[in-house]
C-alpha cells in the first residue's frame, strides 16, 4: 500500500459523513416540542450581567457572607437576651437573700429584747 | 471544507431559517461528533443537542459564518465534555468501533485504520485533529474554536502527526511523509 501521506490519508478517513436518514425532521420535531418559537436571548439585559462567571461567583460570596454576618448579629443578640434575663434574676435573688436576712435580724433583736427584758424582772423580784 | 456564505446573510438570524441551518449543518455537526465519539447513536444525540442549543441561541448569532463557527465550537465543547464526564476508557486501537459509513474515496481499509488510530487520540488532540482535516481549519481558527493558545493548537497537531506516521508506519509499514 502506497500513500502520499497522512495528512493526505487522514483528510480522507475524516470526510464529513451524512447525518442518519431522518436526522433533520427528528431536530425540528424536538425543537417544536420544547416550544413554539425559539427561546429569545434578549441582548443587553440585565441579566446578561449575572450570566458571567465572575459575577456570579462574586454574588454567591455576597449572599454566603450576608448570611453568615446574619447568623452572627442573631446570636448576639439572644446572648444578650440570655444575659439581661439573668441579670435580673440575679437581682431578684439578691432581693430576697436581703429581705430574708432583714426578717432574721428583726427576730434575733426581738428575742434579745425580750431576754434583757426577762433579766430586769428578775432583779426587780429579788 | 470551507463554508460559503451568501452576502445576504450578513443580518442578523431569522427564526425561520433554523430548518434550512439543520439541514445545511447536520453533516458537519454529525461528522464532527462521530469522528470524535466513534459511536453512531452518541454522535446522533449530541448532534440534536447541539442543534437544539442553536435553536435556543438563534437570537445572538449575527451571519451564516457566526453560525457555521458557533456550531463547530459548540459541537467540539460539547465532544469533549461527553468523554469526559463519561470518563469512558481510552479506545484502544483494536476495540475502536467501525464507522457505519466508509470513506467515499481512497483505500478503505486505510482509512478504517486511520479513523481507529485518531479514536485512540486523547480527547483534545483528537478535536485538533478532526477540526484540521475534516472541516479544514485554520490553526487560528481551531484556537478560536477550542479557547486555547495558538502554540497549544500546533503543538498538538504536530504530535498527533508525529504519532499517527508512527503507529501507520508500524501498523503499515510502508508510508511515504
Amino acid at each position: 500500500m502506497n500513500h502520499v501521506d497522512v495528512e493526505n490519508d487522514l483528510k480522507n478517513a475524516l470526510r464529513r459523513e451524512n447525518a442518519p436518514e431522518g436526522f433533520a425532521d427528528r431536530v425540528l420535531a424536538r425543537a417544536a416540542n420544547r416550544g413554539s418559537s425559539p427561546k429569545a436571548v434578549p441582548r443587553n439585559s440585565w441579566l446578561d450581567f449575572f450570566a458571567r462567571p465572575l459575577v456570579r461567583w462574586a454574588a454567591l460570596a455576597a449572599i454566603s457572607a450576608g448570611t453568615i454576618f446574619g447568623v452572627h448579629v442573631h446570636n448576639v443578640r439572644r446572648q444578650r437576651a440570655e444575659g439581661e434575663a439573668a441579670k435580673e434574676r440575679l437581682i431578684l435573688a439578691l432581693r430576697i437573700a436581703g429581705s430574708k436576712l432583714q426578717l432574721a435580724k428583726s427576730k434575733v433583736n426581738e428575742i434579745n429584747a425580750n431576754q434583757t427584758h426577762g433579766d430586769q424582772s428578775q432583779e426587780e423580784k429579788e | 471544507m470551507a463554508e460559503r456564505t451568501t452576502p445576504e446573510q450578513s443580518g442578523e438570524i431569522a427564526e425561520s431559517d433554523f430548518a434550512e441551518m439543520v439541514r445545511r449543518h447536520q453533516s458537519m455537526v454529525f461528522s464532527i461528533a462521530q469522528h470524535f465519539l466513534a459511536d453512531r447513536p452518541a454522535a446522533e444525540e449530541l448532534a440534536q443537542d447541539v442543534f437544539l442549543q442553536l435553536h435556543s441561541s438563534l437570537a445572538t448569532l449575527k451571519s451564516a459564518e457566526h453560525v457555521t463557527f458557533w456550531l463547530r465550537k459548540v459541537t467540539a465543547h460539547r465532544c469533549i465534555d461527553y468523554k469526559r464526564r463519561r470518563k469512558l476508557p481510552q479506545v484502544s486501537l483494536e476495540d475502536a468501533p467501525e464507522p457505519a459509513a466508509p470513506a467515499r474515496s481512497g483505500d478503505p481499509f486505510l482509512a478504517r485504520r486511520m479513523r481507529q488510530f485518531v479514536a485512540s487520540l486523547p480527547e483534545t488532540p483528537r478535536m485538533v485533529v478532526i477540526l484540521r482535516y475534516q472541516e479544514e481549519m485554520g490553526a487560528e481558527d481551531i484556537a478560536s474554536a477550542l479557547d486555547m493558545p495558538l502554540a497549544t493548537v500546533k503543538s498538538h497537531l504536530q504530535r498527533s502527526l508525529a504519532m499517527l506516521r508512527e503507529k501507520v508506519t508500524r501498523a503499515i509499514g510502508e508510508v511515504t511523509i
